[in-house]
């Protein structure tokens, strides 16, 4: 939990973790190495500089590390694995979900596993989504509309196809769908940034919760308009809390954009780990103010109780987390037993025995 | 309807400078007019040029070129923020930079090198062999118009944002706004870098400063909207014309448009940093990644 200097806590839920394997020996295809190359490109461009990995520690970290990462300073309460599959550039996958159950499974009480699907893959990918969803009880799925497959660059949401798996989410009860709206390369003379199609997704399916990660960045226009108009569409905050550091104005901005367009209940906190640390990032982002300026532009406040929801209160809702309940059990559970942390969920508002 | 040149910010046509003499700074100033689209700002504000180099005319080094005697040879290197730029916005950039330079008077011919990119052997041979994007990525499906248009309407849009800033706060009201026609427009009579906005059918006039009107002329240009069946200038981002009461909530789109590209040049910027610093380590060397700048073999690249 995050604790202000006036003592208040805040529970925070990293809605957008990965545990991936860029190792020269998982990449198959020049995309890979381009791949993570741009990642690493981003990850040095906004973290601060003592803060910085070498690019052979950021190819494959490990869950070890990773652990270290989120819990060692009890950066983040709880996380949520969003997988990145990539298959055409990685030979055993950038970042799946068998992968990141690894770690989900060592401390189960503390992260949400989320699945993905490819329309593309037909009827094998229908198998896959049930395999997930009977092995891990995936709530949500990641969806990477650029990725390569085969001779295709790419697929969009509101396709028949895609709509066959998501009415099967809608069956199976998985009711958050991230599709990533951000850089890709592909296709080549299409806007490969489009969020358009997240529009006619989300009126075909209210039951569902549509979470567009990196707020379309590249669009943030189109994506503030089509959440303004549609009540479950949400934003990740990937990609742009970390603008806070080296950009404090221009973040600024981006959250009086957000906060106009979507509100204080729309929001959620992601550190796109290991592309950045929450370790640092979470503190930076607690840190971030408005201008004068900015809040008499946009009549809208990023105070500490906004912020409380954008770390976690939002992100519990989508995922039915209890938060009380789950600081309590926090006291004791293997996390608090590796990293210490037993005191840190003793005290505050947690106090108050749980009703069960 | 929007032309190839469209993404150039200024008028190629009037070039005072005499043949022959190719400056560096007569260059500069060419690439200049070339934006990156997504973020409407100049490539070369946005420091991605990295080297111009000038040939003159009849120079030994130019002796197996061909067709160039009558001109000098320019060649320009540029680098993206990353090799994943979208390689639509660098085939723009690349052709739109080789169509400055040559717009010199004294310029045969203008190499362009694009380096670094996922895809630099298609975009420069592409570009420099005049070829159309559709026949140098086969695989595309078209050509890059619509991603051009597309981005030229957000342009459009955030350029509307400060130039319907400077009109309120100039004094016209907000019904006077949304009524206002190329043809109240008033370059000429205004005094230098300002404009006049004559409202009330044409009894007043307010004043202000001409450039952001300028610019977003441009733009409404490049997208058709001063030659479609409407006569307002001024839009919401879907290209329609506002009442009076409409305009406080299209300023809040055109504001928006406005972040966005100040957003993401803000991230571009942060890679273009993270890509240039001096320990950055290189890009790849492992068998099969892109090969790097200067090699003999970029031109035989198929």
């Amino acid at each position: 939990m995050y604790v202000t200097d006036d003592g208040e806590e805040l529970f925070v839920i990293d809605s957008h973790l990965h545990l991936w394997d860029a190792s020269e020996e998982n990449i198959t295809h020049e995309g890979g190495e381009q791949f993570i190359q741009c990642f690493y490109d981003y990850h040095t461009g906004f973290t601060p500089e003592e803060k910085q990995w070498d690019l052979d520690e950021y190819r494959q970290y490990g869950a070890d590390r990773m652990a270290e990462d989120l819990f060692g300073n009890a950066a983040v309460d709880m996380g949520i694995f969003q997988p990145t599959y990539l298959n055409d550039f990685y030979a055993d996958g950038f970042n799946t979900i068998d992968d990141n159950a690894e770690l989900a499974e060592r401390y189960p009480e503390r992260f949400v596993l989320n699945g993905r699907f490819d329309p593309r893959d037909g009827e094998a990918g229908m198998r896959e989504l049930e395999r997930q969803k009977e092995e891990y009880d995936i709530q949500g799925v990641k969806l990477y509309t650029a990725e390569w497959n085969g001779d295709s660059k790419g697929w969009r949401l509101d396709s028949e196809e895609s709509f066959e798996f998501l009415e099967k989410c809608s069956e199976l009860g998985i009711e958050n769908i991230h599709p990533h709206k951000g850089p890709t390369i592909r296709p080549l003379n299409r806007d490969a940034f489009d969020v358009a199609d997240v529009d006619d997704a989300a009126t075909s399916f209210p039951e569902l919760n549509f979470v567009v990660e990196h707020v379309g960045l590249p669009r943030l226009d189109d994506f503030c308009w089509i959440a303004a108009q549609e009540p479950n569409v949400y934003g990740g905050l990937a990609v742009a809390a970390p603008l806070a550091v080296h950009r404090p104005r221009k973040f600024g901005e981006i959250m009086g954009e957000l906060l106009f367009w979507l509100g204080e209940d729309r929001l959620l906190f992601g550190s796109d780990y290991a592309l950045w640390n929450p370790d640092w990032l979470v503190e930076t982002f607690m840190n971030a103010e408005l201008t004068d300026e900015q809040r008499d532009e946009y009549g809208v406040e990023l105070d500490v109780d906004t912020k409380r929801k954008i770390l976690g209160e939002n992100a519990a809702e989508l995922y039915d987390i209890d938060i009380e309940a789950k600081k309590e059990q926090f006291r004791t559970d293997g996390v608090a037993d590796d990293f210490g942390l037993a005191d840190h969920y003793a005290g505050g508002t947690s106090a108050a025995p749980a009703d069960d | 309807m929007p032309s190839e040149h469209s993404a150039s910010d200024h008028s190629s046509s009037t070039n005072t400078e005499p043949a022959g003499a190719t400056t560096p700074a007569a260059v500069r100033e060419r690439l200049d007019r070339v934006t990156d689209p997504e973020l409407d700002t100049s490539i070369v504000e946005l420091d991605y040029v990295e080297e111009i180099q000038i040939h003159p005319a009849g120079d030994e080094g130019n002796a197996d070129r061909t067709g160039d005697a009558d001109g000098d040879e320019v060649f320009v290197a540029f680098t993206l923020p990353t090799a994943w730029c979208s390689p639509a916005f660098a085939w723009m950039m690349a052709g739109d930079a080789r169509r400055e330079v040559e717009s010199l008077p004294g310029v045969a011919r203008a190499a362009i090198e694009l380096r670094d990119h996922m895809h630099e052997r298609e975009i420069n041979r592409g570009i420099n062999e005049g070829l159309p994007f559709e026949d140098a990525f086969p695989d595309a499906d078209g050509g890059v118009e619509s991603v051009r248009l597309e981005l030229d309407r957000k342009a459009r849009t955030a350029r509307q944002h400060d130039a319907t800033g400077a009109l309120l706060e100039a004094g016209l009201t907000r019904e006077q706004l949304a009524g206002v026609t190329r043809s109240d427009l008033d370059f000429e009579g205004a005094p230098e870098g300002r404009v006049r906005v004559w409202v009330r059918e044409g009894a007043v006039a307010v004043e202000t400063d001409a450039d952001p009107v300028e610019r977003y002329l441009r733009k409404a240009e490049a997208t058709g909207v001063l030659d479609d069946e409407h006569p307002e200038l001024f839009r919401t981002p879907e290209e329609e014309p506002f009442d009076g009461d409409e305009v406080e909530l299209v300023r809040q789109r055109t504001r928006l448009a406005g972040v966005n590209m100040g957003g993401q040049g803000t991230v571009c910027d942060a890679l273009n940093d993270a890509r240039h610093a001096e320990d950055r380590p290189p890009l790849s060397t492992r068998e099969g990644a892109p090969v790097t700048p200067g090699e003999d073999d970029r031109a035989d690249a198929d």
